[in-house]
């Protein structure tokens, strides 16, 4: 069996493991008796440990065999394997597939997501607890009880046939991981969608973990009608696409065309090879070669270009609202109400960063127009995240912030033509802002679920680990480095910095072929400024100085092995991941993909441009980092008169930029003020149209009543009585005296013969 | 031909020919000799009778489902006519069809017997006996094929009828009413021998099937009708066999016996006697008219038609008066002898509009009365094995003790209730598929004489009245309280009870909703009848 066999069987594997997990979860979390048993943690931990160790055989075949060709598999062009696993239906020359496409990203996703789940289900072990886990109480303890300690009232809060929540948990967790690799695997637009939709139901699921919490359930919702609002455009792509092209593979392969009855068997190269631009510049007729266009070939004319991005838009829409873009955005923040260790992995890492990667994936489908307005969205998007959180209190909200700009820049890299850059920050921001959230979630437990920076502070002596594999990420995320020293020829950087470097890049080279729009440079320099003072600014809060809530403090002890563990592994992974820059391998491995024909938007990556982005980014974050160091760290700023001073400003940015409000005025209230107007219609013109019917029933009837009583029923008892009398006359016939009897007999015949002979003549 | 040729021939045809096609009357006469002969030697201690009947009326069923396949299952070519026993019988798709329903009536009237427990175990072989006797009887009337077949039938059908009706000896309400039902059985016998001599008489033969030939030579040929001795001489022989005929179907005005017979029976031989000999006498009726107006000449197709319009009048007579006797009603088992009488109305409507429109129309009739038939045997059986049920339960026939029933027996009032749905012909129950065709069929015939749509509105009239009676059954045992309360406590079904108003009731249902296969058989019997 050859590599090119191989991987595929690997990969499909390492898909449904995760799935066979839930289910084995699931049944044993149903059957074990004890609450606090722990073995359906470590049956979910077995089935990702088994899904990681399939995915690195199979990166190992990849990489081993890709560069040399060897054994059937592609060359290093990084050209797919892709292939079918069943036919859902077929109507017409409509195939309805289960699909995989492989390529190296795919293995790179894979990876990514096997590893920092693996990493989350091992974290969550200690994190969530048994039927009464520390978790499960309360993120934002409300003092229902206030003559109580917390800790009473909690248990009181909980009642006492409370589900094990650990099964649950895991199997919820299992249930996410499945469908996020089947969204990576799936070898279609469709079958995305059905995995699209998949992730997010596990995310509505997690966010309302703790469903007998409101705000959580209504996170949850939150987050689920957000999602709809996108993915009603997504659909509305997916037909577009599936109408332009006939079919919506991402692979080769092989299909038969019918035309004027002959049936033709051809190799349709699928939709990625349709590079949208270059139908529209060159080969304007070049639809006609994909798919059932071309059995119908004069029915059709080609499409508008406006069509086309419309459809692209339509696409783009299901990706903002996915990766929790502008101005879909406000559910992100909110969906911290879930567990840590979800948002480290669905909320950061993974599932928002769905929406970039599937724009990377179908990349050669948006026109410029569209890319350009991904762009802008990305880089409005991403200074919205950054204002947002400096200025959050919340450990969580700050992370949640950073991961809507960190998913802007990614946006604004795709959007910029830097495909490659894009999907290099999505790998490395995953690590670290995992890295980060999994070391909030470690704070949370320490603090007893105090998440306000401004109660925390000089944690790191107490937890060291977590402090400083946090610092890891802080300093990777903002993007800063030593400059001009490069030992062996490397430079002095975590991985946020190249990937960061790599997208300014892009933005600069864009910026100067298209001087208009300058701005999609400088917005993305300024924030990465802000970035590293927001994040700064959160690990000085949360771990330097002192203390400054000494009864919490005094509690605070480092979090378990199991905990810890995780960190330092995606501190390290945070730490190297992008080793080499541009030039290493992991971007190597993402450009391996890059899309053919080239992305309608020539960059040049020329060593000035380079080298002129990186200082300008180092520049910038140095400033931030300095800012938050001398406001934060040494002190010049005391944080309660600066709250003061910002007051109004502050405001609008801890709100998210009011857009809650503005949401709530612009589709809640009118909603609302339609439901009232409609509740009124009900009860004055409805209730009042039915009451008058119901008081016309009444009085109709009143008037049936009587004439029922009085007439029909007159009438009716006058020909019961006739009836009934003739009955028992006719039993008086029935007198049951056999003479009688006999004589009737003899007279009837006599009688029917005297008829009959009287009658028949007459008749006939 | 020389008389050994003629034994020889006898012989073969007896044997290769007669005796298979009538292996279930055979299995039935052998269950009367193991019956009899276990009396004789006192095996009957050993096994008890009822399991003899239930096992020879199941082997008779079976036989008779055997013989479906061969006359239905190829469904295109009606078997032969084929004569037997030297043409006193007639072997054909109507035969067979009756057979089954009468084989398989005697199986859930055996099995009825059972649950109920109305023989002992002393009288039980003298019961079945009797029984099997006058299904025997039913069974031959099905398929006479000749006048004097046809009284011996009829007497066969009735005389063990004379004594179930007395069964139960104590009673003098029993002994009383079978002597009534004897001796009016006796002057209807006398009737009916009276009108088969005078047709064979004028004829010169007893046979149906010369009959049918020889009538166009006797009928119309001197101008007007009636005109000739002979004529108006057939005409009053017919006319006196169906007076014995309606005899068996107690219509009205020769009813007379059969409320006082029914009262004074218990309520399985009335079911017994409501459904087996008239349905037999129904087949008979169609096989004598198709034998003495079947021929196809103008003069005989009038007197076909005025006959037909008689029957019509005789039907709704019948059901008018059967429905308007049974308002009065408080005792239930008279009340359905009264439904009883009323319904062989309903069913005469399917032979009057036969004999009213003729042809293709009429074939439709016929259809409706078969499958009507079908219907009857659950339903009416139905109806007075659960009244056999709950007169074991609570020792009461009387609809006032039927109050809250419901609560103690909910299957068996399930039944009554499908049952009376079924006779008043609601859907889905099948009374209503039977109600349908043979109105639909009196309809159409009303395009050849009015009277037949008279015919349709009483009877729709009637329908309407029945409801009522039905309904109070209902009503009592559903929303009246009981009386006494206390007494209800301890009554309660046994599952075999209850399993057999399962049986009697589900077909009922099934007859209802899956109408296509049946009447396929139906109209293949009918259509075999008129050839």
């Amino acid at each position: 069996m050859s590599p090119a066999d191989l991987i595929p069987i690997l990969l499909t594997l390492a898909w449904l493991a995760p799935l066979a997990g839930c289910v084995a979860t699931w049944v044993v979390g149903k059957i074990t008796i004890e609450r606090s048993s722990k073995l359906p943690a470590w049956i979910a931990i077995g089935a990702m440990a088994i899904s990681l160790n399939l995915v690195m055989i199979a990166a190992g075949f990849w990489w081993q065999f890709a560069a040399s060709g060897q054994y059937g598999l592609p060359p290093a062009s990084g050209s797919p394997l892709s292939g079918t696993y069943y036919t859902l239906g077929e109507f017409g020359s409509l195939n309805l597939t289960l699909d995989y496409y492989i390529d190296s990203l795919t293995i790179l996703m894979f990876g990514v997501i096997t590893l920092i789940a693996t990493a989350v289900h091992v974290y969550s072990v200690a994190y969530i607890k048994d039927g009464h886990p520390d978790d499960a109480v309360e993120d934002h303890p409300q003092p229902t009880v206030p003559e109580l300690s917390p800790l009473a009232a909690i248990h009181d809060a909980q009642p006492t046939e409370y589900s094990p929540q650990l099964p649950r948990f895991f199997a919820q967790l299992q249930f996410f991981t499945f469908a996020m690799l089947g969204l990576i695997l799936a070898g279609n637009l469709l079958q995305v969608f059905v995995f699209w939709e998949l992730v997010g139901a596990a995310s509505y699921f997690l966010i309302g973990f703790h469903f007998e919490r409101p705000h959580a359930a209504a996170a949850a919702t939150k987050a689920f009608l957000f999602n709809r609002v996108g993915d009603a455009g997504f659909v509305i792509g997916i037909v577009f696409f599936l109408t332009f092209f006939g079919q919506l593979s991402f692979g080769e392969r092989t299909v038969k065309i019918g035309y004027a009855g002959q049936s033709v068997e051809g190799t349709d190269p699928g939709i990625l090879t349709a590079n949208a631009s270059g139908i529209f510049e060159s080969r304007p007729d070049e639809f006609r070669k994909f798919g059932w266009l071309t059995t119908v070939p004069e029915a059709r004319s080609s499409p508008k270009r406006w069509m086309f991005v419309f459809a692209g838009l339509c696409l783009f829409a299901g990706c903002v609202g996915k990766s929790a873009q502008l101005p879909l955005s406000t559910w992100l923040p909110d969906a911290m109400a879930g567990p840590t260790p979800v948002s480290a992995l669905v909320h950061s890492a993974t599932m928002v960063a769905a929406g970039v990667y599937l724009v990377g994936r179908v990349y050669p489908l948006f026109l410029p127009e569209v890319l350009l307005v991904i762009a802008y969205v990305g880089a409005i998007t991403l200074v919205y995240g950054a204002t947002c959180a400096v200025v959050q209190t919340d450990l969580k909200r700050i992370l949640a912030y950073s991961t809507i700009s960190q998913l802007g820049y990614m946006m604004l890299a795709m959007g910029v033509g830097g495909r490659e850059a894009g999907l290099f920050h999505l790998v490395t921001h995953a690590f670290f802002k995992s890295l980060l959230f999994l070391a909030a979630g470690s704070v949370i437990v320490a603090c007893h679920h105090v998440q306000d920076v401004s109660r925390l502070g000089g944690l790191r002596k107490r937890m060291p680990i977590t402090a400083y594999t946090s610092l890891v990420g802080v300093i990777a995320i903002a993007g800063l480095a030593i400059p001009l020293i490069a030992p062996f020829g490397e430079a002095i950087a975590l991985s946020g910095y190249h990937s960061k470097d790599s997208i300014l890049a892009a933005a600069l080279s864009f910026a100067k072929q298209n001087p208009a729009h300058g701005l999609l440079f400088a917005l993305p320099l300024v924030t990465a400024g802000l970035t590293a003072f927001y994040m700064f600014r959160f690990w000085l809060l949360a771990f330097a100085g002192e203390p400054r809530d000494e009864e919490l403090h005094r509690h605070v002890h480092e979090s378990s092995p199991l905990m810890t563990a995780p960190l330092v592994l995606l501190a390290i992974f945070a730490a190297f991941c992008a080793i080499g820059g541009e030039h290493g391998p992991l971007f190597e491995t993402i450009a391996e993909t890059a899309v053919s024909p080239s992305p309608p938007l020539p960059l040049s990556h020329s060593a000035d441009i380079h080298g002129t982005a990186s200082l300008w980014g180092l520049l910038a974050a140095t400033i931030g980092a300095a800012a938050a160091l001398a406001a934060y760290g040494a002190g010049l700023v005391d944080m309660k008169r600066s709250i003061a001073f910002f007051g109004p400003i502050r405001g609008f940015f801890a709100s998210g930029w009011r857009l809650d409000a503005l949401y709530r005025m612009l589709f809640v209230r009118p909603l609302e003020f339609l439901a009232f107007c409609g509740s009124l219609f009900d009860r004055f013109v409805l209730d009042g149209v039915l009451h008058g019917v119901s008081r016309l029933t009444l009085a109709v009837a009143r008037f049936d009543r009587t004439f029922d009583e009085r007439v029909v029923d007159g009438l009716v008892n006058r020909i019961a009585m006739l009836t009934y009398d003739t009955g028992l006359s006719l039993r008086q016939v029935q007198s049951g005296r056999l003479r009688q009897y006999v004589m009737a007999l003899a007279a009837a015949a006599v009688v029917l013969f005297a008829l009959a002979v009287v009658l028949i003549p007459k008749m006939t | 031909m020389t008389f050994e040729r003629l034994l020889d021939d006898l012989i073969r045809d007896t044997v290769h020919v007669s005796l298979p096609a009538f292996i279930a009357e055979l299995i039935v006469c052998a269950t009367i000799v193991i019956l009899l002969l276990g009396r004789l030697f006192g095996t009957d201690r050993i096994v008890t009778p009822r399991w003899v009947a239930i096992v020879g009326a199941t082997l008779a069923f079976a036989a008779s489902i055997g013989q479906f396949g061969e006359v239905f299952a190829s469904g295109r070519s009606p078997i032969e006519h084929t004569a037997l026993f030297t043409g006193l019988l007639i072997h054909d798709p109507l035969t067979v069809y009756m057979r089954i329903l009468l084989c398989g009536f005697l199986v859930l009237m055996t099995w009825l017997t059972a649950v109920s427990g109305i023989p002992d175990r002393e009288d039980g072989p003298d019961f079945h006996t009797l029984l099997f006797g006058s299904t025997l009887g039913a069974l031959l009337m099905a398929q006479s094929n000749n006048l004097l077949m046809l009284f011996l039938a009829v007497e066969m059908t009735s005389v063990p009828g004379y004594v179930l009706v007395g069964f139960q000896k104590g009673r003098r309400q029993s002994g009383e009413a079978a002597l009534k039902y004897l001796v009016y059985g006796a002057g209807a016998a006398g009737v009916l021998l009276y009108g088969t001599s005078l047709v064979a008489g004028t004829l010169g033969t007893a046979s149906l099937a010369e009959i049918a030939m020889r009538m166009p030579s006797v009928v119309g040929i001197n101008a007007g009708p009636l005109a000739s001795p002979a004529e108006r001489t057939i005409v009053l022989g017919s006319l006196f066999i169906f007076a014995g005929l309606a005899f068996k179907l107690a219509l009205v005005p020769f009813h007379f016996w059969c409320p006082d017979a029914f009262e004074g029976a218990s309520a399985e031989i009335a079911g017994f006697l409501s459904v087996a000999p008239k349905a037999a006498a129904f087949a008979l009726l169609v096989r004598v008219v198709q034998s003495l107006f079947g021929a196809d000449s103008g003069p005989i197709e009038d007197l076909r038609h005025a006959f037909g319009i008689g029957l019509a009048v005789v039907s709704a007579l019948t059901m008018t008066l059967g429905n308007l006797a049974a308002f009065g009603q408080s005792n239930v088992k008279r009340l359905f002898a009264y439904s009883t009488i009323a319904h062989a109305g309903y069913l005469l409507m399917g032979v009057a509009a036969w004999m009213v429109a003729g042809g293709e129309a009429g074939l439709r009739g016929l259809e409706g009365l078969f499958y009507y038939l079908a219907v009857y045997v659950f339903m009416n059986l139905g109806a007075f094995a659960i009244i056999a049920i709950i007169r074991n339960a609570t020792f009461s026939e009387e609809i006032d003790d039927y109050a809250g029933l419901w609560a103690r027996m909910p299957i068996v009032c399930g039944g009554m209730a499908v049952c009376c749905l079924s006779l008043i012909g609601i859907w889905p129950a099948g009374g209503f598929i039977g109600k349908f065709m043979v109105f639909a069929a009196s309809l159409s015939a009303g395009w050849v004489s009015p009277v037949m749509w008279a015919l349709v509105a009483a009877a729709a009239i009637n329908t309407v009245w029945s409801l009522f009676y039905y309904a109070r059954v209902l009503r009592a045992m559903y929303l009246e309280s009981p009386t006494d309360s206390d007494r209800l406590e301890e009554i309660e079904a046994s599952p075999f009870a209850n399993a057999l108003v399962l049986a009697l009731t589900i077909p009922v249902l099934l007859l209802g909703v899956f109408v296509e296969p049946l009447s396929r058989v139906t109209a293949f019997v009918a259509r075999s009848i008129v050839g």
